[in-house]
């Protein structure tokens, strides 16, 4: 059946789990072009270059019935105590998920959390915004 | 093997000069001798932007074949592409050849793609 979606189809998991609360999310992807035009070519021409993945998702922060915050394992990706800084095992597998009664149209990636933007403000929801950068090839592509 | 016949994404040429010495008397006035009618020294930069692996070996190979900067050479047509001008203006003058001012440079783009900057110099 046809279908529109919306904002209400839209699911973002961290390692299979859906997470709470979400906002909103964005994925990105971007192909480095190599220009390979030459002296006399008047049309350009390019070769693909490398792909990436990246994106951005803005959380409710949020503590469920089992005092278990939803942000919890993005923001602690990136926000660490010690010297060690992130490490190259401080990746999240993310989920992005459009859905369609049983039918799922996902993007599953491997991603570095690369930003993180939490406060409070008067008269406002907390909300926590983070940005990820992918690593690796996409485990799951169906959109 | 002749220099390869790609067509360059750059190309800088400067033209050289003619041999002379340059004396200036007490009074400021200038004297030059010529000790030749030949321009030479006329350098050529040309680049390879994300060519094939298999395209950027080709310098190394006819870099080996005329020993490095050692052996002169002349260039394909294909150098000029673009240039609309007539085709001495940015070759060897007279009496020129090309050899390599340096080691032409490769540097890797991604798997299997490279960019080569090649510098050439005019010689008699």
């Amino acid at each position: 059946m046809a279908k529109v979606y919306t904002g209400r189809d839209g699911v973002m998991q961290l390692a299979g789990t859906t997470l709470a609360k979400v906002v909103n999310f964005a994925v990105s992807s971007n192909l480095e072009t190599l220009e390979t035009t030459t002296l006399g070519d008047g049309v350009r021409s390019y070769s693909p270059g490398v792909t990436g993945y990246s994106g951005s998702a803005t959380l409710l922060y949020y503590k469920d019935d089992n005092n278990a915050i939803n942000t919890t394992n993005l923001l602690n990706k990136i926000y660490k105590t010690g010297t060690s800084g992130v490490s190259s095992t401080d990746t999240v597998e993310l989920t992005f998920r459009w859905v369609d009664g049983t039918d799922n149209n996902d993007i599953k990636l491997t991603a570095y959390i690369t930003s993180a933007n939490i406060g409070a403000a008067t008269g406002d929801i907390v909300r926590a915004e983070i940005a990820f950068q992918g690593t690796g090839a996409l485990a799951t592509v169906t959109v | 093997m002749a220099f390869p016949a790609h067509k360059p994404t750059g190309r800088s040429f400067d033209a050289g000069d003619y041999r002379y010495k340059t004396f200036s008397s007490q009074s400021g006035k200038e004297h030059r001798i010529l000790y030749g009618d030949k321009r030479t020294g006329m350098t050529l930069q040309l680049q390879y932007a994300n060519i094939a692996d298999t395209a950027a070996d080709d310098f190394i190979t006819h870099y080996d074949e005329v020993k490095g900067g050692f052996d002169v050479f002349t260039l394909p047509s294909e150098f000029r592409a673009g240039w609309s001008g007539d085709a001495a203006a940015i070759d060897a003058a007279t009496g020129n050849k090309w050899r390599y001012e340096s080691p032409p440079q490769i540097s890797s783009v991604r798997p299997g793609t490279s960019s080569v900057t090649v510098n050439l110099i005019g010689v008699l």
